[in-house]
């Protein structure tokens, strides 16, 4: 494994059992990461988008091994994270830590903030000597842009953008190698969003930490991020760099996705192409067969489209289930792997079979 | 609807082409206040504005602002108490809906005015069918029967484009996902076909791409059927493509109101500029820091004095911080924005090189004069450019 890579995940995947009836007959799974394969690299902010229901958090919660998979491979710096157990797992688990969404549910109501940012140094007391913890909680507050003198106080004192630093403050009080960000600005107003993403940044230049940044909102990943990997239904369909999936992008997901995305600019607004989709995110317990995307492709629907003008159908090749999905045939039969595919001026990893670039976002 | 109030025509609709000049909402004055245990929050502190037959007015303001507070007064469907309209005139077709009595205000929800919600789930009745429920505006508005009604119902289905919507106005509202469900409640929205629609934060709560879907929808729909649309939102981003005009509100006021492309091309109010520019961008990459808002929202229990922008404006200045809060004075046609030192402050931003162009200015913008407007008192959150500036130097 290079030097460079702090993590490598390997086809990880993840099912839950769907399970029915008085003896919990398990009926069928929910597959809600199914092999996942990337490398975060140090220093490097990896950002990770998708609709909801694409497994984005359950992949934050496996990296954190909150879940058990049900395959693959995780290494943090060359150590198998699932195989650890006891003192080295407790060891591994200092260099991977976590800050939640929601600043509201994920603060303990009736601990001092000191308490909270504290608490890393109860389970891990080799990080802080015990008569050391309270400067070092002093320090940690300081470092977020929080008033020291406010250890004692507890979190409903303080507003939202304010938790969110007690929580980033709690992620790093063990100086982890690696910090991943669930959603952490998504409950923000907007006037506070930017301040902790200012924080973001300025801790990883500070502390050289490598972010996996987990958000929907495609403009906030943009600016943090230095790659990007985009997940449909517990598959990942593109990852590159910051520039290559969002001014290159090859995949038709990613394609729409940008192009749903509102810019705060009516000229530009009213310029802009959209790709409207068809419908809904498939249920993840039945994905469709295929490329997972199939069923909502505007791209796969246009090359049948165009084939069929191109040579009418002779009626005898086709079921009438397979006219019904109007997509060429390998979209529906193969999974497209996600390899490196051109994409205009480079090539970039893109999962599917009829890859091509797309501008949808415009440079201002 | 002949008997509109004998205002001026707003000149703010002379803008874009859609609206066709009828007024249809006039809100005046409003306020609205909350009384709790731990003392009066002043919601709404003096709104005033008008909508018209067509037009789409986005209200852009962050949790706290009055924006949803606005709504719900004009609904009537404030929580009293501890919520009180303590002021102002609501007036929609002529007459002043807060002194109505209220048989005839209930009249007017729904068949007047209606609204749709953030949260579909929990606004929709989890034990009855969907279209059973959309049916239940025609039975108990209408008088219709409970066939017709449910004609109606699925007709309406088709129209917000539900798929199947004969078989599915059998399902239960946790049998659809988020985007159909914001569908079902914008049916039951526009049932009785409504002059105003409100939509509290309509997209919030879903993906990009449905959040596109019902945009679209809802953009549809207007044109179909002329109501006027208020459009209350903390996005500036899905505002931009369809609102007619936009009014800032902060802190229980309207900052800054202006037609969209005037107010993204050459914000004026201090706030509306640093909310552009706090907010990334999808189509450009900035290395670096985000020229941020510092400090927090106010706290409406202890609103400070002047102008209640001031504690988190980087031009503040002396004469902000005393007296009366500033008014609305026009800077423009049709625009309209609450600043003592507009000249000073647009003179800046050009020397800056424009509020929304790429050399936005990344200083920090500390709570000024250090006076903390919130009462846990932790006004040190706002150090956090100047933190980074100094992290990279």
């Amino acid at each position: 494994m290079s030097d460079d890579i702090i993590l490598r995940a390997e086809d990880l995947v993840k099912h839950y059992p769907v399970k029915t009836g008085i003896i919990r007959r398990t009926v069928g799974h929910v597959k809600a990461v199914d092999g996942v394969s990337f490398d975060l690299h140090r220093g490097e902010t990896l950002g990770v988008v998708g609709e909801s229901g694409c497994g984005k958090s359950t992949l934050a919660r496996l990296l954190m091994r909150l879940e058990e998979p049900t395959s693959g491979k995780v290494t943090i710096d060359g150590v198998d994270l699932y195989s650890q157990t006891g003192a080295a797992m407790r060891k591994l688990r200092r260099d991977i830590q976590i800050v939640f969404q929601d600043p509201y549910t994920s603060l303990d109501p009736r601990k001092t903030v000191g308490d909270i940012i504290g608490e890393p140094f109860d389970i891990h007391p080799e990080a802080a000597p015990k008569g050391s913890r309270r400067a070092k909680v002093r320090e940690l507050l300081d470092l977020v842009g929080l008033n020291p003198e406010h250890i004692n106080r507890y979190p409903h004192q303080f507003s939202g953008g304010q938790r969110q630093r007690i929580g980033v403050a709690r992620g790093i009080a063990l100086r982890p190698k690696i910090l991943i960000c669930d959603e952490p600005v998504s409950a923000l107003d907007v006037s506070v969003q930017a301040q902790v993403i200012n924080l973001l940044e300025h801790l990883q230049r500070e502390l050289g930490l490598s972010y996996l940044f987990i958000a929907h909102d495609l403009a906030v990943v943009r600016h943090i991020s230095t790659r990007v990997a985009v997940m449909y239904l517990g598959k990942i369909v593109e990852i590159g760099d910051e520039v290559e999936i969002y001014e290159r992008p090859t995949h038709p997901y990613t394609q729409a996705l940008l192009s749903a995305v509102p810019v705060p600019d009516p000229a530009l607004a009213g310029a802009r192409e959209q790709i409207m989709l068809r419908g809904d995110v498939p249920s993840p317990a039945a994905p469709p067969s295929g490329c997972r995307f199939h069923t909502r492709c505007f791209r796969a629907h246009e090359l049948w489209l165009a084939d069929r003008t191109a040579a009418p159908a002779t009626g005898t090749q086709e079921s009438a289930a397979e006219i019904a999905e109007e997509v060429p045939p390998p979209c529906r039969t193969e999974v497209p792997e996600l390899i490196l595919r051109s994409d205009g001026v480079g090539e970039h990893a893109s999962a599917c079979h009829f890859a091509q670039a797309r501008t949808v976002v415009t440079a201002a | 609807m002949t008997t509109a109030p004998a205002t001026p025509a707003d000149p703010a609709a002379g803008s874009s082409p859609a609206p066709s000049g009828e007024r249809v909402l006039e809100v005046d004055d409003l306020h609205v206040e909350f009384r709790t245990r731990e003392g009066v929050a002043k919601a709404i502190n003096g709104v005033s504005f008008t909508l018209d037959r067509g037009e789409t007015l986005a209200i852009l303001g962050e949790s706290g602002s009055g924006k949803s507070v606005t709504a719900q007064a004009i609904m009537g469907i404030l929580d009293t108490p501890p919520g009180y309209v303590t002021g102002g005139k609501i007036v929609f077709e002529g007459r002043d809906l807060l002194t109505l009595p209220a048989k005839e205000r209930r009249a007017t929800r729904g068949a007047g005015i209606a609204m749709i919600f953030q949260d579909a789930l929990s606004a929709l009745n989890p034990v009855f069918p969907v279209g059973w429920q959309i049916a239940e505006m025609f039975r108990v508005h209408r008088g219709l029967n409970r066939k017709d009604a449910e004609e109606r119902a699925i007709e309406l289905m088709e129209r917000v484009r539900i798929p199947a919507a004969r078989q599915r106005a059998k399902a239960y509202p946790h049998q659809f996902s988020g985007g159909m469900r914001q569908r079902i409640m914008i049916a039951m929205a526009i049932a009785l076909d409504p002059k105003v629609l409100i939509a509290d934060e309509p997209t919030t709560a879903l993906d990009v791409t449905v959040q596109a879907q019902i945009m679209d929808l809802l953009h549809e729909l207007q044109e179909d059927s002329g109501m006027g649309l208020i459009l209350i939102t903390h996005d500036l981003g899905v505002v931009a493509g369809v609102a007619h005009r936009i009014a800032v509100m902060y802190s229980g006021r309207l900052v800054e109101t202006a037609p969209v492309g005037p107010l993204y091309a050459d914000p004026r109010h201090p706030y509306s500029i640093g909310l552009l520019q706090s907010v990334p961008r999808l189509d450009q990459k900035r290395d670096e820091t985000l020229p941020a808002i510092g400090g927090l929202p106010p706290n409406l229990l202890a609103i400070p004095p002047g102008c209640p922008f001031s504690p988190r404006c980087r031009f503040v200045a002396p004469e902000c911080t005393q007296g009366d809060p500033p008014d609305l004075v026009e800077v423009g046609p049709g625009r309209f924005a609450a600043c003592l030192r507009l000249d000073a402050v647009a003179a800046q931003v050009r020397a800056e090189g424009g509020a929304t162009g790429a050399a936005a200015p990344s200083s920090p913008s500390l709570g000024a004069n250090g006076r903390s407007n919130d009462n846990d008192g932790a006004g040190r959150a706002d150090g956090s450019a100047s933190e980074s500036e100094e992290g990279r130097s």
